[in-house]
């Protein structure tokens, strides 16, 4: 199927031919102009025959799509062929089923979801499960997360250590959200294991306030010298200390929690913010501003959206 | 708590008014011991408002600790995380062994603790006799110390002098 004609003025993503992950949705981004921060009205993803998504850039993209609607743009996702292998695990991941009626697929949108008719039944796959901050979370989903980590860790000798640790950083950047996002649209939280790159990915993205926008105004009066500090350093900080902008005791530990579990296994913690990327590896056990890769002035997805990439063996 | 799951704000808040009905239903009772058999995982955030917040609402006058919990396990980890940031001690025993997870005494006073965590009470004369240079008056304020932040419970008895003496009890 040949693309459609774009109009000038709209804002066209061109996805590679080939597998993306955060840092070449990012470039993607770049090429195709800042769809939610300027007065584009049309928006258009397309995606070639082999273009295969990382689990964390679906949420994005998830995302990303509520948010344009909800901006009242006209979106349309163009896939080349109705079978390629991208569409069936969009469909299998649950993605269309969070997808906003409004977005227009081409050649058209899956009539049966691949997430609800095998939801579950795959070990190595958590689907797209949606929540937002006045609904909690299915408790169910923990669970879930925790027999799909157990059944990727199979190798690991350490592998119900490695399930209860990954279901915490789960169960706390949900309740993140569920604390701190303040917005109508809706959050996303995802599992994804790769076996032949020896990874699992564990993915949090919602559309609220952004975390680290909610904890600087906060930080101006208490810690005023590290509401000045750079996004990437004030992130290892928040995920470091537990800082957050509620000023007592029971708040800020579960971010805590999540990079002391994360650590532990050696994850790469990625964060995508409104219009910044970081990407923070653990060295000597921590997460530290030295070893985090930071990409600034990119275009502008809001929200907080999290992602954790361990190594499964 | 479902299934021996704990998870999040809410329902921590909803297991803490639980706990504290069962403790407000026996006020002649000092001394609480909350068993963590059967609970499989527990994240840091329900750790917070049910355990920390439980502790905490009754520092210095009851104690609450905790029973049954492999100190290596995910649960005592987000137990002790929580506990930490709060700075409240969360004793928890397993059989006749006592551990600290969370706020950990100061390193002057962590001896003073451990002595008390030997025997069910203990007095400042006791401790000052059994360690070398130490004064009663030191000792009285290493106690002290440690029951203001919530490591010890105390309380009164007739001294042989005559006057009032306090007894420090370990929490369990």
């Amino acid at each position: 199927m040949m693309a459609t004609l774009a109009l000038a003025g709209d804002c066209v993503f061109q996805l590679p031919n080939s597998w993306v992950d955060p840092s070449r949705f990012e470039g993607v981004l770049l090429r195709g102009g800042d769809a939610l921060g300027t007065e584009v009205r049309r928006v258009v993803f397309r995606f070639p025959q082999k273009c295969a998504l990382m689990i964390d850039v679906v949420l994005r993209l998830l995302s990303f799509c509520n948010q344009l609607v909800a901006k009242m743009k006209h979106l349309r996702l163009e896939f080349t062929h109705r079978d390629q292998a991208i569409v069936g695990y969009l469909s299998r991941v649950g993605f269309f089923d969070c997808l906003p009626r409004e977005v227009e697929v081409l050649p058209f949108r899956p009539t049966v979801s691949g997430a609800s008719l095998f939801h579950g039944a795959n070990s190595g796959l958590v689907e797209i499960e949606r929540f937002d901050c006045k609904v909690a979370a299915d408790a169910d989903l923990r669970e879930r997360l925790s027999r799909a980590v157990e059944r990727g860790c199979r190798g690991r000798s350490d592998s119900r250590s490695v399930a209860d640790s990954v279901a915490t950083i789960f169960s706390e950047l949900i309740n993140n959200v569920e604390d701190h996002s303040e917005t109508r649209l809706d959050a996303f939280a995802a599992l994804q294991t790769y076996p032949r790159g020896d990874r699992m990915t564990i993915a949090v993205s919602d559309s609220g306030l952004g975390v680290l926008n909610t904890l600087r105004p906060a930080l101006e009066t208490r810690e005023p010298r590290l509401s000045r500090k750079s996004d990437s350093d004030l992130l290892v900080e928040m995920f470091r200390r537990g800082i957050s902008r509620f000023d007592d005791s029971d708040h800020g530990c579960g971010l805590k929690v999540s990079a002391r579990n994360a650590v532990r296994f050696g994850a790469d913690l990625d964060v995508r913010l409104d219009r910044t990327r970081v990407l923070l590896k653990p060295a000597n056990g921590a997460y530290r501003p030295n070893m985090a890769y930071t990409q600034d002035h990119l275009p502008l997805v809001q929200g907080t959206h999290l992602a954790f990439s361990l190594k499964l063996s | 708590m479902n299934g021996g799951k704990g998870w999040g704000r809410a329902d921590g808040r909803a297991v803490l008014e639980q706990l504290l009905a069962h403790v407000e239903a026996r006020p002649e009772k000092r001394v609480f011991r909350v068993s963590m058999e059967g609970i499989e995982q527990m994240d840091a955030s329900f750790a917070s408002e049910a355990i920390v917040g439980l502790i905490r609402r009754y520092r210095g006058e009851k104690g609450i600790c905790l029973e049954n919990l492999s100190l290596t396990s995910e649960v005592a980890m987000n137990i002790d995380l929580a506990a930490e940031k709060a700075k409240i001690p969360v004793v928890v025993w397993n059989g006749r062994s006592g551990e600290v997870l969370g706020w950990k005494p100061s390193s002057g006073n962590r001896q003073a603790f451990e002595f008390a965590l030997e025997r069910p009470q203990a007095r400042a004369a006791e401790f000052a006799e059994k360690v070398d240079k130490m004064s009663i008056a030191n000792a009285s304020t290493k106690f002290k110390q440690l029951w203001e932040k919530g490591f010890l419970l105390r309380s009164e008895s007739a001294a042989d002098s005559g006057g009032v003496e306090f007894v420090y009890e370990r929490i369990g």
